[in-house]
């Protein structure tokens, strides 16, 4: 307690200097924070649209579909599936989906699209597809009594084909035994817009687009929302024991190239961070140094009196470390209304920015345990590497020179 | 009486060649236990660099220091550090106390060095205070007491170890002459009461007049060293 006292009494002797030092160490935890939380909030959100649009947390596919997809390469075991996914703790929601290519016909207009096969009742649960809907309704499992399957179209096949709601829509494809598949669909919704990833694709209800398909109750792809996004990964991992024959792909591998300029990215505005740091650092270490220069007298006394130089080390590092303490305090008391303010409101870009094709117009922050923590240890780090050589020369004073002995 | 402090043609040189000064030259003493001494002598005889010498402060170029019978000359950094904590109490000419602890919390930072429970500590500081009559001013800063009173904390850190020495290099020479003896009396008080072995740096005639033994130094050697009756 009274060494603590000691480090805490220090502190306060240079007020001014300890002030400026400690602004600077809490300047250095706010940009730290917010920078984290920008970087976790904007590649959150970008996370969240593509995860949440069309790949799920986690896809499983047969044979390398992802690679080379093949009408063929189809997952048939789906009851035994379904069972394993239904069962697990860690999955939230999951859906089968079927993919094929063809060409759309409308009047005497023709556009290649892709149909996508997708379960009627499962698939809103799992992505946003009918949030989506920006015309018509979603569409359900049953054909009119015409005999007819509803489809929803994207906004780039209704603008090619200049379809609308109720008109017909005719697909030509290959059946997966080798046959034409061609039938009639009428429109029920308009999805996405001109800029969706799926603005050339036709939603078929599953069934439909199996028996369109001739794939029986097969399909090509399960994607699975999980409980908690961060652990998507492990729980891949774990579904892949259970599933061996399959192809179970956490999100970072089906947009590989996204995860690793995403990671690039990162590291990069880690370094530029760590520069910064560093630079604040550099005139912390500075006064530091001065302090232990001011009170040379004073250690050469604690030496005298039997402070081994250990216990002068631990005083030096103690004083840095409780400025540091304060200073994060500071820091955290500034930075939770901005954190906040980023979190859930967010800086209008005057641009939208494309991201590997995904736009994003509000520059929003992340407010979580790591964005607050991790420049608190940054920071704790950086003080306790500082603290050392001021706290070694101070602990190497001799008694006889701080003295004036001679 | 037993010997508490023995040196043998102890010698210490500063600098080399031509500027080198011989601080110290075969200087050969024994202080009995209990003794109150002064070691005099003009400007640059070598007091203080005998006294860093026997307190382990300086490392001396050859020769023995030994205090208790354990030679201190061959000890490293820390077992120094941990060899003045426990058995030499030093007093300063500039009183050096901690200026951001009180007077009370300068006596008790050496007891928190040797790892006394914090109980006995505070029993202790109340003691000490009471001892070097600070009763009243132990929450005052060194920078709020007058120099009298903060030789006397510092008399009363040197004594809170229970060392087996205790050092002065020159602790009146920073007091009026009133003040001064009154500190010598707290500590001469000290020295009959508990047997404690006190030994000054000095040009006060004072503390010459009231030591029992008095050791003059000249050109860093021993010149005189006479005992007297208190």
């Amino acid at each position: 307690m009274l060494i603590l006292k000691i480090a805490f009494r220090n502190i306060l002797r240079q007020k001014r200097r300890s002030l400026l030092t400690g602004l600077s160490m809490a300047g250095g935890y706010i940009l730290c924070s917010l920078s984290f939380s920008l970087i976790e909030g904007s590649y959150g959100n970008i996370i969240d649209m593509f995860t949440l649009d069309h790949t799920g947390h986690i896809q499983i596919h047969r044979d390398n579909y992802l690679r080379r997809p093949k009408i063929y390469k189809t997952i048939n075991n789906r009851e035994a599936l379904e069972t394993i996914l239904a069962n697990s703790e860690h999955v939230s929601s999951f859906s089968p989906r079927v993919f094929a290519p063809a060409l759309a016909y409308a009047g005497n207009k023709t556009s290649p699209v892709r149909v996508l096969g997708v379960d009627v009742e499962q698939e809103p649960k799992t992505s946003r597809l009918a949030q989506k809907v920006q015309k018509g309704d979603y569409f359900d499992a049953n054909p009119d009594n015409d005999g007819y399957f509803k489809a929803m179209i994207g906004q780039g096949v209704a603008d090619i084909l200049h379809l609308d709601i109720g008109d017909e829509i005719v697909l030509i494809s290959q059946g997966a035994d080798g046959s034409i598949a061609n039938d009639i669909f009428i429109i029920s919704a308009i999805v996405g817009n001109r800029t969706s990833y799926d603005r050339l694709g036709v939603y078929l209800p599953l069934g439909a687009a199996q028996m369109f398909l001739s794939l029986g109750s097969d399909v090509h792809e399960y994607a699975i929302i999980v409980e908690n996004k961060d652990d998507n990964k492990t729980v891949a991992e774990i579904l892949q024991d259970e599933m061996p024959e399959l192809d179970v792909s956490p999100w970072q591998k089906i947009e590989e190239t996204f995860y690793r300029t995403m990671q690039a990215d990162k590291q990069a505005n880690g370094f530029a961070l760590g520069i910064i740091i560093f630079i604040v650092f550099v005139g912390v270490l500075n006064t530091v140094l001065m302090s232990v220069l001011e009170r040379t007298r004073e250690f050469g006394v604690l030496r005298a009196i039997g402070s081994r130089p250990l216990e002068i080390i631990k005083m030096i590092f103690l004083e840095t470390m409780l400025l540091a303490s304060i200073s994060i305090s500071i820091g955290i008391v500034l930075s939770i209304p901005l954190i906040t303010w980023f979190t859930y409101v967010g800086l209008l870009l005057p641009e939208p920015i494309d991201m590997s094709g995904i736009e994003f117009q509000y520059m929003t922050g992340e407010f979580s345990w790591y964005v607050f923590t991790t420049p608190m240890w940054l920071i704790f780090a950086f003080s306790a590497v500082v603290s050392i050589p001021p706290g070694f020369r101070a602990a190497h004073i001799l008694p006889r020179d701080a003295l004036g002995s001679h | 009486m037993n010997s508490v402090i023995e040196t043998k043609k102890l010698c210490r040189f500063f600098g080399s060649d031509e500027t080198r000064v011989n601080a110290l030259q075969d200087v050969s003493l024994t202080i009995e236990e209990g003794e109150f001494t002064a070691i005099i002598g003009p400007s640059g005889s070598g007091k203080t660099t005998l006294l860093h010498l026997i307190g382990g402060l300086d490392n001396p170029d050859s020769g023995i220091i030994e205090l208790s019978g354990v030679n201190i000359a061959d000890m490293s950094g820390a077992e120094l550090s941990d060899f003045r904590r426990d058995h030499i109490g030093f007093i300063f000419q500039s009183y050096n106390l901690i200026p951001v602890l009180s007077a009370a919390e300068n006596i008790e930072y050496i007891m928190l060095l040797q790892g006394v429970p914090a109980g006995e500590r505070a029993k202790q500081v109340r003691e000490m205070l009471h001892m070097v009559g600070l009763d009243d001013l132990g929450d005052r800063r060194p920078a709020q007491l007058s120099g009298g009173q903060q030789q006397r904390v510092a008399v009363a850190r040197a004594m809170a170890s229970k060392p087996d020495i205790i050092l002065a290099d020159e602790p009146t020479a920073n007091l009026d002459s009133k003040t001064g003896i009154s500190l010598l009396e707290v500590m001469r008080g000290l020295n009959q009461t508990q047997n404690m072995t006190f030994i000054f740096s000095t040009h006060d005639e004072k503390i010459m007049d009231r030591a029992t033994r008095l050791i003059h130094l000249h050109d860093g050697k021993i010149e005189r060293n006479e005992r007297k009756q208190a």
